[in-house]
């Protein structure tokens, strides 16, 4: 499993057509490119071309209307607040709780290690609604953490059920293999001889972690964490099932948006407000990946 | 075998592939269209099908089903009427007969006033709505709740008792977000109307106004902002109707509205305990509504379909709509057996009001979800 590259796939066919002196490579390349061409980017231009104009006495004119009313909207900025919070803190505990198992998993090498990665992979395999039910079950009221707490004599635990808790938990057990796995590719650099250097040198663990590994992951973490964001900004089912009614987070609140409320305008208004989030974590993932190929090919 | 033969023998298995229904065209078919979901599907294949084989062996029941497509079948019936040509369809399970616009006027669906059914003087009078749909199973939004913790002879039985109630037992009561399933839907709607005077007649598909109409919702948003803070939470909303039946499952709350059938069912497969009873408020009850067949007069065999819609009519198969699909009966509960009658006797409809949909249904969701949803933060 280390083996996964964080490198897109796309990028090196990518590379291989441009460079290539046959035709056959662009004929490749034609046809990915004119999907995402047709498929993305001509919606996505439709979108933001509806959502900046209005139909005014001679015909359409320009506007910022439907940005006005997001941005003085209080409803709507508290649902796009509480999904940057919710994406942020998500983002904080992946990395934490992924980092000390991608070391372990890299540095390891008992039979538990295979075990504990294919636990840690295990949520890749469990759809979300079902994680969903499951959650409710477990720490919902009354669920079986309160019927094991009440057994020890316990009081009932706060349940994170309804609460901005509930899609946080969800969707740190929903995206830890995607996390682990990049991580893991990134510590893939790290050399064993680097660190037994620095340890008969006298360095400690954490000086080891601080100044010899993380140095050489920073650009993994950063693509780690770009690649979350974007999968958080997007979530629907986990928010949706477990989330409070308001705030809630961006993807509810765009559904609702267009077939409940009935406003497509409003609901491309706020698709595109978080699609330029989005673009803004695509940007480090895009500036990173092109960094460390530069760094290979020098 | 030669280019030509296989061109001409691809086209006979395409024809042949493309007109099933014309090929097996077939004089002692019924074709039943059935919109519902499998539930339904299944209720008329395994339940009323060899019921109604037995008592007519010369025909043969085609149930197909139609989900959410049923318009074109619809146009096609219509477009047959006044030719010779069959439209193969005999009987729908539920259908608005006022749709297409003029289908009435042009003498599309039996008028079942005049068809002589011997069993259309038993339903429920509450449940018809017009001479051209006969209703056979309905559904209502109740208020399901635990016997272990409320005694039935204190169950509130108006809207001001369930308020009262409420107060006086924080956190034991929960609906599901109007948006993400019609039991709390239907309970925001019936605040509504509580706060415009219990009057349904108020609301119609075609008497929505911007402003005015907000007017009257925004005073039934208040009186759920009234109840927010002992609602379960305070102030938290389960994100659909099952999640609420879950709530009332694992005894967390007391009390939540719930689909008449989706309760029941949950009831019959024990998600739901026996220890859980339905109530119904007596002053206006919440809104619900009844599936209605239509028959086309057009249809190959208008007669022998007339006693299939009998047949779904008569007490044994409107016993089962209760017991297999937990619905309600059509019928009269004095048509019922005693037993079972006495068992739902809480649930029996006396009056069954409506909420129309259309810009209605966008004015409610934004409107509770910007008004009472943050209202009680958590």
């Amino acid at each position: 499993m280390s083996s996964v590259d964080a490198t897109p796939i796309g990028a090196g066919a990518k590379a291989r057509g441009a460079g290539g002196r046959r035709p056959i490579g662009l004929l490749l390349v034609a046809a990915p490119v004119a999907l995402v061409l047709g498929l993305i980017i001509w919606p996505v231009a439709l979108s933001v071309f509806d959502t900046l104009t209005v139909h005014g006495p001679q015909g359409l004119e320009f506007s910022l209307e439907a940005y006005r009313f997001f941005f003085t909207d209080g409803f709507s900025l508290r649902n796009l607040w509480l999904t940057i919070r919710v994406a942020a803190i998500c983002t904080v505990l992946l990395l934490v709780i992924s980092l000390p198992i991608a070391l372990y998993l890299r540095f390891s090498e008992t039979r538990l290690a295979g075990y504990i990665q294919a636990l840690a992979l295990f949520p890749l395999f469990v759809p979300s609604i079902l994680l969903a039910y499951a959650l409710i079950r477990t720490l919902g009221p009354n669920g079986t953490v309160d019927t094991l707490l009440v057994a020890a004599g316990l009081p009932k635990m706060p349940t994170p059920y309804l609460t901005p808790w509930g899609p946080i938990i969800g969707l740190v057990w929903d995206n830890l293999p995607l996390t682990l796995l990049i991580v893991l590719a990134g510590l893939a650099n790290v050399s064993r001889a680097s660190i037994e250097a620095a340890r008969d040198v006298g360095a400690g663990s954490l000086t080891i972690l601080w100044h010899i590994i993380l140095p050489r992951i920073r650009g993994t973490l950063l693509v780690a964490a770009s690649f979350v964001i974007l999968g958080l900004f997007s979530a629907f089912t986990l928010p949706y099932l477990l989330g409070p009614a308001a705030p809630e987070m961006m993807g509810p609140f765009m559904r609702r948006t267009i077939i409940e409320v009935d406003d497509p305008v409003q609901a491309r208004t706020q698709a595109v407000v978080t699609f330029a989030l989005c673009a803004v974590f695509a940007l480090f993932y895009v500036r990173s990946v092109a960094r460390s190929r530069r760094e290979q090919t020098s | 075998m030669n280019r030509r033969q296989l061109l001409s023998c691809t086209f006979a298995i395409a024809a042949l592939m493309a007109a099933p229904g014309a090929a097996l065209a077939d004089a002692d078919r019924i074709d039943v269209y059935i919109t519902g979901d499998s539930n339904i599907i299944n209720f008329w294949n395994n339940v009323i099908k060899p019921v109604y084989e037995d008592a007519h062996p010369e025909y043969t029941l085609n149930v197909v089903s139609a989900r959410n497509n049923i318009a074109p079948i619809v146009e096609r019936t219509m477009a047959a009427l006044g030719t010779e040509t069959d439209p193969q369809v005999d009987i729908f399970d539920e259908n608005d007969p006022n749709l297409p616009a003029g289908a009435i006027e042009k003498g599309l669906w039996v008028d079942f006033t005049e068809a002589g059914l011997v069993n259309y003087d038993k339903i429920n009078p509450v449940t018809l709505e017009t001479d051209y749909g006969l209703p056979y199973r309905g559904t209502q939004v109740v208020l399901a709740y635990d016997t272990s913790k409320l005694d039935p002879a204190d169950v509130p039985t108006t809207w001001d008792e369930l308020v009262a109630w409420m107060k006086a037992n924080p956190g034991e009561f929960v609906y599901n977000r109007p948006d993400t399933g019609g039991s709390g839907g239907n309970f925001v709607r019936r605040a509504i109307h509580e706060a415009n005077g219990r009057d349904p007649s108020l609301f119609q598909i075609d008497n929505y106004v911007e402003g005015e109409s907000d007017a009257m919702l925004a005073q039934g948003f208040e009186l759920l902002k009234d109840i927010a803070p002992y609602t379960y939470g305070p102030g938290s909303y389960t994100a659909d109707n099952m999640q609420s039946i879950q709530m009332l499952a694992q005894g967390v709350v007391t009390m939540a509205p719930v689909w008449s059938d989706m309760a029941l069912n949950a009831v019959n497969k024990g998600v739901l305990p026996e220890t859980i009873a339905f109530a119904q408020l007596q002053d206006l009850a919440f809104a619900g509504g009844f599936a209605d067949m239509t028959v086309p007069t057009n249809a190959g065999n208008l007669d022998a379909t007339l006693k299939l819609a009998d047949i779904v009519l008569s007490a044994p198969i409107q016993e089962k709509v209760v017991t297999e699909i937990g619905a309600f009966p059509a019928v009269a509960w004095e048509h019922l057996p005693a037993e079972l009658a006495n068992k739902y006797a809480a649930l029996q409809p006396a009056s069954i009001p409506t909420f129309p949909g259309g810009p209605w249904v966008s004015a409610i969701s934004d409107g509770w979800f910007r008004s009472v949803a943050p209202h009680v933060e958590r």
